[in-house]
């Protein structure tokens, strides 16, 4: 039974799908390990519930540019395929934040410009650039994906932190108990800043190089 | 085909696909939007006039019924008189009226003002006595999160309930944010006629002083009426 399930286990990790969602998530994590999308990642983590609302936008446009840029790559003249993926990539900006406006109001209010500025992103032009030109439509939608979740998981990470100690809450609920603060407990006002997320992502990245360091990989 | 009209094609199919996309998203979900605008300026409304606090979660139909409730959307020309919302003209103002059991509790003014990155939109609400300050919030602004962007926090809008825009002798001088702690900066007599500045944010709080004082002035026949306590026509329509 055990030896039937590591098989299996065995041949899902050398699936290409596989190793690409593991690659995008950890070993190559577009922000703690390329660095990229920094800006906004400062911006909105302030709070859990924003952070995660803009994981979510952005893991659509990747997924979805990266699938569209993906199907047409044999049609993209050469020429003009950065104006091209620059204009897929902000009809789906848009559109997602058109549906931020409609649905989340509150939290569209707070990304404010930030949802517009993933047109901007790196991450997403960088997937469109080296892996959906060169690669099937599926596997482009997956590493879309899996670069989402990538982002969204330092992103979420780092808010987790930010908005605990920085104003005792998640998701907006007080859980740092009242009598905590009688004691003469105080919230971390740096952590509200955007110095507090340059520490908080510093700590990340340290965190995963050490961890990878030690495995050898990296 | 040659090259560079494949390319201009692709170019042009590209373009017409996508603003076919996003007119359709835009025209399709502008009446939610428009809504969200308008409860969330109704929501500021209320924060104003200290009819719900902070940012407790309220859906958007709680907001809506408690407005209802409370509030009527009025209008005043320049001398301070009702005009009816078919009769109005273009220097009429709009004044936000606040009933409880069919009397005025107070009335809340919009605050469109200048800012040092953008403008400033709010609401100023006040007591019917035309002097005390019941409450202020903001709804949209472009200054500087952390510093002049503190305008829309709680310590910020608190700081304004019970000021007053009137003297000792009930002449009017506005309300100004001071440059620091009240306590520190305005000498005793003026305090009632301050509010607490935020550090790091100087510029901000001048273009609020200064826009809250154009504003104020411009309602201060409203306000002189209900300081006679003449009171804005009760019952209009």
């Amino acid at each position: 039974m055990s030896t039937a399930t590591t098989g299996i286990r065995r041949k899902l990790a050398k699936s290409p799908s596989y190793q690409a969602i593991a690659q995008a998530l950890w070993q190559s994590n577009p922000i703690s390990k390329q660095i990229l999308g920094i800006c906004s990642a400062l911006a909105v983590t302030v709070q859990l519930n924003t952070a995660i609302v803009m994981s979510v936008a952005l893991t659509f446009v990747t997924a979805f540019s990266s699938l569209i840029i993906s199907s047409l790559r044999n049609l993209i003249p050469r020429n003009i395929r950065i104006i091209v993926e620059v204009a897929i990539i902000a009809t789906l900006v848009i559109l997602a934040d058109e549906f931020l406006k409609a649905f989340l109001y509150d939290i569209s209010k707070q990304l404010s410009v930030f949802v517009g500025l993933i047109i901007t992103n790196c991450i997403v032009m960088g997937r469109a650039e080296t892996f959906a030109m060169a690669n099937t439509p599926y596997r482009s939608f997956m590493d879309g994906i899996a670069n989402g979740m990538g982002y969204g998981s330092v992103l979420c990470g780092v808010a987790f932190f930010r908005e605990l100690l920085g104003s005792g809450k998640l998701l907006g609920f007080q859980v740092v108990p009242g009598a905590f603060y009688q004691a003469g407990y105080e919230d971390m006002g740096l952590m509200v800043l955007a110095p507090g997320a340059f520490i908080m992502i510093g700590l990340f990245v340290w965190l995963q190089h050490a961890v990878l360091k030690s495995k050898g990989i990296s | 085909m040659s090259k560079p009209l494949r390319s201009i094609i692709f170019a042009m199919v590209l373009c017409l696909v996508c603003s076919v996309l996003l007119t359709a998203a835009s025209s399709g979900l502008k009446e939610r939007q428009m809504r969200n605008m308008a409860v969330d300026r109704q929501k500021n409304i209320l924060m104003a006039a200290g009819l719900i606090t902070g940012p407790k979660q309220l859906t958007t139909h709680d907001i809506e019924s408690v407005y209802k409730e409370n509030i009527k959307n009025l209008w005043v020309s320049a001398d301070g008189s009702i005009v009816s919302a078919a009769e109005r003209g273009e220097t009429d103002l709009p004044v936000y009226v606040n009933y409880r059991e069919g009397r005025i509790i107070a009335y809340v003014i919009p605050i469109d003002t200048r800012g040092l990155w953008g403008k400033i939109h709010g609401y100023l609400a006040i007591e019917k006595d035309g002097t005390t300050i019941r409450g202020f919030s903001v709804y949209k602004h472009s200054e500087t999160p952390g510093l002049g962007g503190e305008i829309e926090s709680r310590w910020f809008r608190k700081n304004f309930e019970g000021k007053k825009i009137t003297d000792h002798e009930g002449a009017f001088v506005s309300i100004s944010v001071a440059k620091g702690a009240v306590e520190d900066a305005v000498p005793v007599p003026r305090q009632n006629n301050y509010v607490d500045g935020i550090s790091g944010a100087t510029l901000t709080g001048k273009y609020l002083t200064s826009g809250l004082k154009d504003i104020l002035r411009d309602y201060e026949p409203v306000a002189v009426r209900f300081r006679k306590n003449m009171n804005i026509k009760e019952d209009t329509e």
